[in-house]
């Protein structure tokens, strides 16, 4: 292999008796090194945005959350978080009771989830509680009650969601709820449960009028639109659930092990419950980005195609250039598996080279972009306002193989011919 | 008396007692037996060679060059093929070097029957018992006289540094140990007919085969070249067969072989002059 390589590399310094292929071989060259760049940055900020919605997702929401497969809710769920904080990997659990309803002010209405919460466990499992931007969410704290962890297990303490103000009871909503509401910190709306009350009358919705406390800002239009908060003890009376919440959230040590710990905290919890995690309950949008990024990747690299297509042509005239000199290479006993090998190294250094470059410039661009942010963006449009940047050792990994793997492609057909020079014939009429 | 086709040498003890004459043979490096090389007809598009039609374009008929060839290469002579343009003598040593193959007939180098060789083999072949020296110099012009003359042993795989050393050996034995590193380019038509020479001779090979080596020459270098084989045939005791035009330089070789009508004549008349 060194005697090829020393050919090769020796054939690619040198003058070329045909200019033209010298220039098709710089093209190759800076169009392999173009698209590798091209993958790497595109990439890098596919990379970049998955990466800031992923942790803003994650920071917003819960890891796991248990729940009961009958959906009847989970009774005497003190001792439970008590025993389920205990269980490896777990980071911090809360108590929530989800359910749908109608809120409105005044003539505008909307269907929104609300989440009855003790603040202080909430805020460790998910942060749409400290992305508050109006007002504040200490109004949800119970009131003569400090805030500590509910279900440590200690029966004293068993007055979570208990205690509450006899005023108004706070409510905490999204921004763009508080938008299509036209409501502002202080304002009252009117929540109505589905599952209402039976009178003598029938079934009547329940309802109950609340103090708009804060506003948040997640940057996620799904929480922002329709997510609200409220105390456990107010959550528990409107839906006419005294002392039983709907879930346990959960915060763990290692996100992308959610799916296992998920599975311990089951086992932990007994029969009748079952979890899902962010992985499953984003999987829509996560796999959208991904398909996002393969259709990137598959477009960007049809650049590489097209250096690739260049290397078979510059190759191609090379193997015709040097058809005398293939032949007395053979003369002296250099086998056509030599000969094709000359070629095919020929090909990939012209690869190599450009893959390089394109790496060297990728990077350097995908750093010079994640370090100052010199792309600027619409923080109204996008949550963020510089695009972000994250290249990743395993793309250039995939990118170079992929870039070689064509290159190599390439390099079957004019190498295949070298090889197939017949010395005699081609000597014979110079 | 020894056969001039046939080449080998037979010396009687004459003036001694024994009965019988004791008859030595020199060894046989190559041989050829009925060696037949017949270009095969190349049709034009849309019709055929072989139907004789004027009509044929860029049609090529069969061409016959030899057939029923013998030949013996004995180690250490120096054989002149002549013959007129086109008669064949290229292609019989592209033959004899395994470039080629025979439609009929074999060639054999030792024991190894070349129609036998693969691919593989028979570049070994060229590589290890063969040095081919062309009618025009075929250096590669990227490379250095020296790197060209060691490239034989570097493409068997041979240490650089070793391939270089015996490389600078034989340009040396060729008058050129101080134009090693310049390029075929910066070297006169003789010097790098000359480092083609120590190309061909680097692998110390069983046979030599110029073929016209000094048909690209004028006279004078011509004249240089040629004498500069025959002493290096005489110094290294090579086995060599040169296809030639000069009569003059054919003379002075061990045997004259004529290719005419397809076979090899003795190309010497009865007064020993070809």
């Amino acid at each position: 292999m060194r005697f090829e390589f020393f050919i090769a590399a020796r054939y690619l310094r040198a003058k070329r008796r045909q200019a033209v292929v010298g220039v098709i071989t710089g093209i190759s060259v800076i169009g392999v090194a173009a698209g590798v760049a091209s993958l790497i940055i595109a990439l890098a900020i596919t990379n970049g945005m998955r990466r800031d919605l992923q942790e803003r997702l994650v920071g917003s929401t819960s890891h796991v959350d248990l729940m009961r497969v009958a959906g009847d809710g989970i009774r005497d769920w003190r001792p439970l978080l008590a025993r389920l904080r205990g269980v490896p990997h777990v980071v911090a659990a809360a108590p929530g009771l989800y359910g749908q309803v109608l809120i409105s002010k005044g003539a505008r209405s909307g269907g929104g989830l609300v989440k009855g919460v003790i603040p202080a466990d909430e805020k460790t499992v998910g942060d749409l509680l400290q992305s508050v931007v109006q007002g504040s969410a200490a109004a949800l704290e119970p009131v003569a009650v400090a805030a500590a962890p509910c279900g440590s297990g200690t029966s004293a303490r068993n007055d979570c969601g208990g205690g509450v103000s006899r005023e108004i009871p706070p409510i905490v909503i999204g921004q763009d709820m508080a938008e299509s509401l036209g409501a502002k910190v202080g304002d009252g709306v009117l929540v109505t449960s589905p599952q209402g009350e039976l009178t003598p009358l029938g079934l009547v919705p329940k309802y109950e009028r609340f103090q708009v406390a804060g506003i948040f800002k997640s940057g996620f239009y799904q929480y922002d639109s329709s997510y609200a908060f409220l105390r456990l003890a107010d959550a528990q009376r409107l839906f006419s659930e005294p002392d039983l919440i709907s879930v346990i959230s959960f915060k763990v040590d290692d996100l992308y092990h959610a799916d296992r710990v998920g599975r311990a905290i089951e086992d932990a919890a007994g029969k009748g419950f079952q979890t899902t995690n962010w992985m499953e309950q984003n999987r829509e949008l996560f796999r959208a980005l991904k398909l996002e990024q393969v259709v990137t990747f598959i477009v960007l690299a049809l650049i590489v195609c097209v250096a690739a297509l260049n290397i078979l042509i510059a190759l191609t005239m090379m193997v015709m250039e040097k058809t005398r000199d293939i032949a007395v290479l053979m003369s002296f006993g250099v086998s056509g598996t030599q000969v094709r090998r000359i070629f095919l190294m020929q090909g990939l250094l012209i690869s190599v080279i450009g893959t390089v470059l394109g790496l060297i410039l990728g990077y350097g661009l995908s750093w010079l972009g994640g370090h100052y942010r010199f792309i600027r963006l619409d923080a109204a449009v996008y949550s963020i306002d510089y695009l972000p940047f994250a290249p990743r050792v395993w793309d250039a990994v995939i990118v170079a193989a992929v870039s070689l793997g064509v290159s190599l492609i390439a390099t079957i057909y004019p190498s295949g011919s070298a090889a197939k020079v017949l010395p005699a014939e081609a000597l014979r009429y110079e | 008396m020894s056969d001039p086709l046939d080449g080998d040498v037979r010396f009687e003890n004459e003036g001694t007692l024994e009965p019988l004459p004791v008859v030595r043979e020199r060894t046989v490096v190559m041989r050829a037996v009925g060696l037949t090389k017949i270009y095969a007809a190349v049709a034009s598009r849309g019709g055929s060679a072989s139907k004789g039609s004027t009509n044929q374009g860029s049609a090529r008929p069969a061409l016959e060059l030899f057939r029923g060839l013998d030949l013996k290469v004995h180690a250490g002579e120096m054989i002149a093929i002549v013959g007129e343009s086109g008669a064949g003598k290229s292609s019989l040593l592209h033959l004899l070097a395994a470039l080629d193959t025979p439609t009929a007939g074999e060639v054999w180098c030792g024991e190894a029957r070349l129609s036998l060789f693969t691919p593989k083999q028979a570049a070994e072949f060229r590589n290890r018992d063969v040095g081919y020296v062309w009618q025009f110099h075929y250096l590669l012009p990227e490379f250095s006289a020296l790197e060209n003359a060691a490239m034989p042993l570097l493409a068997r795989g041979m240490r650089r540094a070793e391939a270089l050393e015996k490389a600078q050996f034989w340009l040396t034995e060729v008058g050129l140990g101080d134009r090693a590193e310049h390029r075929s380019g910066e070297l006169s038509g003789g010097e790098q007919q000359r480092v083609s020479l120590a190309r061909a001779l680097v692998t110390e090979p069983r046979l030599l085969l110029a073929d016209e080596p000094t048909g690209d020459l004028d006279g004078k270098t011509a004249e240089a070249v040629f004498s500069l084989i025959q002493r290096l045939h005489e110094a290294h005791g090579l086995t060599s067969v040169l296809v030639t035009h000069n009569l003059e330089f054919a003379e002075r070789c061990d045997r004259v072989l004529k290719l005419r009508e397809g076979r090899l004549v003795d190309g010497r008349a009865g007064d020993g002059r070809v």
